[in-house]
């Protein structure tokens, strides 16, 4: 998936598992960038009665690179703190929870927001409520508004939200983990099943979110507001994180842990399917843990992507002038790791220097596209609103990166390649209508509760 | 080696180091004072590492590691 259970270490603790990030200027608030950090993989929305919640011990973050060179000059860091009403009762909630202060709602959560910009740490805000997960209409009943509680404004016209979304990723997890199967494709797969309809997998799952809505002049390295889309000041590099104490010490008897030491990240992310994809087995935890600036290390996976040469063995003779493209894929390098030089798509750019940094790129002064007008496959679909200039909740990244990977932009950088005719039309069958968002702030739609969904009932 | 000793070990050997100062610093100032807070110290080769909140300390002493290490046999 994006970047869900994407490495061996951080599967095995979801509350600190970034799954996406989103970065775009907010549609409705064009003076403001909203970023969007999912963690917690795969909520099933029945998931009681210990329902999900972060993680008290896990520090989450957001960095922004402003002057690129690839290390944050900008960082949010939210840490959670859980407080029972009851410890007497099994109970989530002991009534309907109709407010976000309801007495009836048992194990409640709260965050405080501090932003470090240039080493100076702000406490922007402390005691924001989340909201309780959707649970049935018994006991979260008029779900949305009780979840609209939870968007706080704070200092510095920011606006934040934590808590349960519903997801916004769509993928065909079933077919693409299964050897590299496109449904829509698979006749021309080694398997040699009928072409079928994609399956979206992460249909009706939910995952926790931080999302907040930051003033553009607050992200410029000037104070500047962001006009010029052609001026380096008008980009940022975006990515998230999730951080766990150094030492952890179990007590016998107690279940309590003691932790101790500075905070040491466990997990990150920037562009979807960056860990997931393209970096191998055996460096995944280890990319986990080091910071975007130290990515130069990860660049040959991105010049010599292993999928790459995949696609043409799992589709025998679909991809022949892929299967002969041997030299470095300067194209991903650009969209994945340093951002688009001017002067490749007219009017459009995002580079942030030669400093190779797996980071979400957004050009700030590229307006917001108008309503009804944004295309899911983004700037590749002539929409530079949309990635890989930020990422949007429902771009179309699965696709706009199997047809990168499979050559479709490698004429960005070199116009004498001619790529597959399949470049351009591999999918794995899924658009944004596999799921549901909402117009406005926090963009990411309702979760479903437990009580309405049917397990796996894609 | 029970819990108490363990820490009653790990603070005189603090006191006792080269680190001192630093380590002393993090376990409250006093080097024979309890600890305002639990300490944990990670011993790796010849390198004491000692955590308190949110604070990390790591000295090269290879004397100091080999009594820990030794008090942890």
């Amino acid at each position: 998936m994006s970047s869900h259970r994407e490495a061996p270490a951080i599967s095995k603790d979801p509350v600190a598992d970034n799954t996406d990030t989103y970065a775009f200027v907010s549609p409705d608030d064009p003076s403001t960038v909203t970023i969007i950090s999912n963690y917690l993989p795969l909520e099933a929305p029945f998931g009681g009665p210990n329902f999900f919640e972060f993680g008290d011990d896990v520090r989450y973050e957001i960095h922004i690179d402003n002057d690129a060179d690839g290390a944050p000059e900008i960082t949010y860091e939210l840490l959670f703190q859980t407080k029972v009403r009851n410890p007497d009762t099994f109970l989530y909630n002991t009534g309907p929870i109709d407010s976000i202060d309801s007495p009836n709602w048992n194990r409640r959560q709260f965050y405080t927001v501090t932003r470090v910009k240039n080493g100076h740490r702000k406490v922007l805000a402390t005691g924001l409520a989340c909201p309780p997960c959707n649970i049935g209409p018994g006991s979260t009943p008029q779900y949305a508004k009780l979840a609209a509680q939870a968007v706080h404004k704070i200092a510095g016209g920011h606006t934040v939200f934590a808590g349960q979304r519903l997801e916004g990723f769509y993928v065909d997890l079933g077919a693409i983990f299964d050897l590299g199967d496109l449904r829509p494709f698979q006749n021309l797969h080694l398997g040699g099943m009928a072409a079928a309809h994609a399956v979206n997998a992460t249909h009706d799952f939910s995952v926790h979110t931080i999302a907040l809505k930051i003033p553009k002049h607050e992200l410029t390295r000037d104070g500047s507001k962001p006009t010029d889309p052609m001026a380096g000041k008008s980009v940022i590099g975006v990515w998230t994180a999730a951080s766990r104490r150094r030492a952890a010490v179990r007590h016998a008897g107690s279940g309590a842990v003691h932790e101790a030491g500075p905070w040491v990240q466990v997990s990150r992310l920037g562009n979807p399917l960056f860990n997931e994809v393209i970096v191998p087995l055996g460096d995944k935890d280890r990319w986990n843990a080091l910071p975007a600036q130290a990515d130069a290390q990860f660049l040959h996976y991105v010049l010599h992507p292993e999928l790459a040469g995949l696609l043409p063995v799992l589709y025998p003779g679909v991809f022949p002038n892929l299967a002969k493209l041997t030299a470095p894929r300067a194209d991903l390098a650009a969209i994945l790791m340093t951002g688009i030089p001017a002067g490749v798509v007219p009017g459009f750019q995002n580079f942030t220097g030669a400093n190779p940094a797996d980071q979400l790129r957004l050009n700030m002064a590229i307006p917001p596209a108008r309503r009804g007008a944004a295309k899911p496959l983004g700037l590749v679909g002539g929409d530079p609103a949309g990635f890989p200039n930020g990422r949007r909740v429902f771009d179309d990244v699965v696709t706009v990166e199997l047809r990168a990977i499979a050559g479709a932009t490698y004429p960005l950088v070199n116009k004498s390649y001619t790529p597959d005719a399949a470049a351009s039309l591999v999918t794995d069958g899924l658009g944004p209508g596999a799921t549901r968002y909402l117009p406005h702030f926090p963009y990411l739609g309702t979760p479903k509760s437990g009580y309405e969904v049917t397990p796996l009932a894609a | 080696m029970s819990d108490q000793t363990r820490r009653a070990f790990v603070k005189r050997s603090a006191g006792a180091a080269v680190g001192a100062t630093v380590i002393g610093a993090l376990v409250a100032g006093e080097a024979d004072a309890t600890p305002a807070e639990p300490v944990v110290a990670y011993v790796h080769h010849d390198r004491v590492s000692v955590m308190a909140g949110e604070r990390e300390v790591t000295i090269r002493d290879r004397k100091l590691a080999a009594r820990i290490a030794r008090a942890a046999k």
